[in-house]
């Protein structure tokens, strides 16, 4: 990978810029703005319907946007579109495969459509079949295949041409367990290698574990700042329940504090994981009898509910 | 939870293959040889037919061979081009019925299926995809014809055509079957469900096999001058009994002396009738694809086909018999009419007209049936007239070929309707 020995990037891999775009009356793309780096892994995350598909089809220079700036990879689509495809690994949402080909034929006549030379994109396919755990199914016809290994397949062939920018649509979907882990380290993997990565998903809880940063989308808009600082508040919180839920309360208060009641004991803020066993240890020494203590869970789960609480 | 995987899951080689696609610039649109020719590859893979496929077009296959071994059996043992238009329809029928249905899916149906997008994607550019579709369906009605080739080596062996000739006409129908293809490919563009595009691919190449035909009837109506003619003939109504019963008489006896001029009233009788002035519209027929593969059919001399080593006409022979009587016009001056006077034949000389001979009477049918005949050679021996049937053709395949490459071109301005771009 030959971008981690190139300069550090200072531009973002992608880069958006009141991105507008509607289809017919419909108002599908208000205005996005969104910048993605090389080497993270950025989230994409919004309600069904949210212009989510939409957005990443203009990033990926398949679809005009009316108005507003793109640059992928230092092209805009405007102009050099065919560049900015070239930079892409796209994996989109619909899971298509031509079902009487084998998958290492499609991978291969994959990477002869990007213009690599046929043997060396059969090697290739070869190697990204056995990297998305489908090398048993190299010589079976796609059709054979269930909805999650497809989905694998899709991944790879988003990747047959060592694209420098990732965007996977629902990558996670119809995945079993132990495929999101798989998929998790790759997507992490790729990224380390220094390929910008934005990833859409309604598993957030998967993405918690997957992803630098995280750009909410709502009704066609992109939330910036807001809910940025809303995933931060939220990788703070702490939930702590205690046998006795007053005690805990009451200590807290003594201690000063900040918290939010609840049935079983109290939520509060702790900077980082020193502080967490210093609070704990501190509770613990005042007698209060603590039963569980840790965050509080997906912090962009969390965020997602309280954007989708204001919207009600 | 996670770090025990992440371990296991490094620990597994990575046997990553470098790759380094061409940079690209702009936004190339124009097809490629290479591409053009992977475009097709991957179709007709994917189109490659089952087991059951194999046995199928075996069985057809071996069909055709059986008929020809039959009608080698019992055809009678003189030329006969019959068989060999025959085979060449059948040939542009399964053409045009099969190559258009493949394409009429191959790119709205693909957009459903969610493999275009992906190929859009790639260094490929829209005129590859576009042209790699379009041959890769046409080939496959390439493939029915070298199916159905036995018949047509036996049919050519009896039919008088000289290689060169079915050549050319094997070459008509192969375009002709390509710009079908290429008007369902175009419709696949621009409908967005499979079932609208093959039936609107199927009605273009009605509208111009069978609506040629139609329009050309209706607007022959427009064309069609009135003519009238105007005879004289005696009054019946008017004459008495016995007036009646002397020139009953005298028609018996040849001989009008007996009648008095006066006593027989003379009375006008108009009629008219149509004359369809087809060389104004005969350009319609031409536009017709069936036609213009039948002008390229060598031409058949109905008098002296014998000599010249030709069968005796055949189909496409008589259509460009049709034909070029429709390019000729019609065939009596309305001028040379000379109208009836009976009464002029009556009383005109006061003598009666002289029954011919019967050597008269046979001289003046073996001028009409000469005069027939040298019409009838006219016809046949007209100049072939294909250009402006291929001139349709040509403007169809071209046309739809731009329409497809401009529906595909990505980034998509405008989506069909009712879809989305994977």
């Amino acid at each position: 990978m030959t971008i981690m020995d190139e300069a550090p990037p200072i531009t973002g891999a992608i880069t958006a810029r009141g991105v507008e775009r509607s289809f017919g009356s419909v108002r599908a793309v208000e205005a996005a703005n969104l910048s993605v780096s090389h080497g993270k892994v950025t989230a994409l995350i919004g309600p069904n319907g949210c212009g989510k598909t939409t957005l990443m089809l203009m990033l990926s220079g398949l679809l005009r946007p009316d108005a507003g700036e793109i640059t992928v990879a230092g092209a805009d689509p405007r102009t050099d579109a065919a560049a900015v495809r070239a930079a892409i690994g796209w994996m989109p949402d619909q899971l298509g495969s031509w079902d009487n080909l084998t998958c290492l034929q499609t991978l291969t006549l994959m990477g002869e459509a990007y213009r690599i030379p046929r043997t060396a994109a059969r090697s290739r396919g070869a190697a990204l079949l056995e990297r998305v755990h489908l090398g048993e199914f190299a010589n079976r016809p796609a059709r054979v295949l269930s909805r999650g290994q497809k989905q694998r397949l899709s991944l790879a062939r988003a990747l047959v041409h060592d694209p420098q920018v990732l965007l996977l649509d629902e990558p996670a979907n119809g995945l079993d367990p132990r495929s999101r882990v798989d998929l998790r380290l790759l997507v992490r993997e790729l990224a380390a290698e220094g390929r910008a990565v934005l990833v859409s998903s309604h598993v957030l809880a998967e993405l918690d574990a997957m992803v630098d940063d995280a750009i909410f989308m709502s009704k066609g808009r992109t939330l910036g700042a807001d809910a940025a600082a809303m995933v931060a508040d939220a990788r703070l919180k702490y939930r702590i329940d205690a046998l006795d839920p007053a005690a805990l309360r009451a200590a807290l208060i003594e201690g000063g504090v900040d918290f939010e009641p609840t049935e079983t004991g109290a939520i509060t803020r702790i900077a980082d994981e020193a502080n967490a066993a210093r609070a704990l240890g501190w509770l613990v020494g005042r007698g209060v009898e603590v039963h569980r203590f840790g965050p509080v869970g997906s912090a962009l789960e969390q965020t997602y509910m309280a954007m989708n609480e204001e919207r009600r | 939870m996670s770090t025990d995987v992440e371990e296991q899951y490094r620990a597994t080689p990575l046997s990553d293959v470098p790759v380094s696609p061409p940079a690209r610039r702009g936004n190339p649109w124009l097809p490629t040889f290479r591409g053009v020719r992977l475009v097709t590859r991957i179709e007709l893979r994917r189109r490659r037919p089952s087991t059951k496929g194999y046995v199928f077009y075996g069985i057809v296959f071996a069909i055709a061979v059986g008929i020809c071994i039959l009608s080698a059996v019992l055809s009678p043992s003189e030329l006969s081009s019959t068989n060999l238009e025959l085979a060449l329809i059948l040939i542009l029928g399964i053409g045009t019925l099969i190559a258009p249905s493949l394409s009429a899916t191959a790119i709205n149906g693909d957009s459903g299926e969610g493999v275009l997008a992906p190929l859009q994607m790639t260094h490929l550019t829209a005129g590859d995809i576009a042209i790699g579709k379009l041959l890769s369906s046409w080939l496959v009605s390439v493939a029915a014809l070298l199916a159905l080739s036995p018949f047509l080596v036996f049919a050519y062996l009896k039919s008088g055509w000289r290689i060169d000739e079915l050549a050319l006409t094997v070459l008509a129908i192969l375009f002709v079957v390509l710009a079908f293809t290429a008007v369902g490919l175009a419709w696949s563009s621009i409908a967005a469900r499979a079932v609208a595009s093959v039936s609107l691919a199927h009605l273009t190449t009605g509208f111009f096999a069978i609506g040629t035909l139609v329009v050309y009837a209706l607007v022959g109506t427009v064309v069609t001058d009135t003519v009238t003619q105007s005879d004289r003939y005696i009054d019946w109504e008017t004459l008495t009994p016995e007036q009646s019963e002397a020139l009953d008489d005298a028609y018996m006896t040849g001989d009008y002396t007996a009648l008095d001029p006066n006593d027989y009233q003379c009375v006008d009788q108009e009629w008219t009738y149509g004359v369809t002035q087809t060389q104004k519209i005969a350009w319609i027929l031409l536009l017709n694809p069936v036609v213009m593969i039948g002008e390229t059919a060598p031409i058949v001399d109905p008098e002296t086909y014998e000599r010249d080593g030709r069968a005796a006409p055949g189909a496409f022979a008589t259509m460009h018999s049709l034909v070029a009587g429709a390019r000729l016009g019609p065939l009596e001056d309305v001028n040379d009419y000379e109208p009836f006077d009976e009464c002029a034949q009556l009383f005109g000389d006061g003598q009666a007209v002289e029954e011919q001979t019967q050597e008269e009477m046979e001289a003046e049918w073996a001028e009409q049936e000469a005069r027939s005949a040298a019409y009838e050679q006219q016809r046949a021996n007209l100049d072939r007239a294909p250009w402006l049937g291929l001139a349709v053709i040509g403007a169809l395949l071209m046309g739809s070929t731009v329409v497809v490459i401009r529906r595909l071109r990505v980034p998509y301005k405008k989506l069909r309707t009712g879809t989305r771009v994977a």
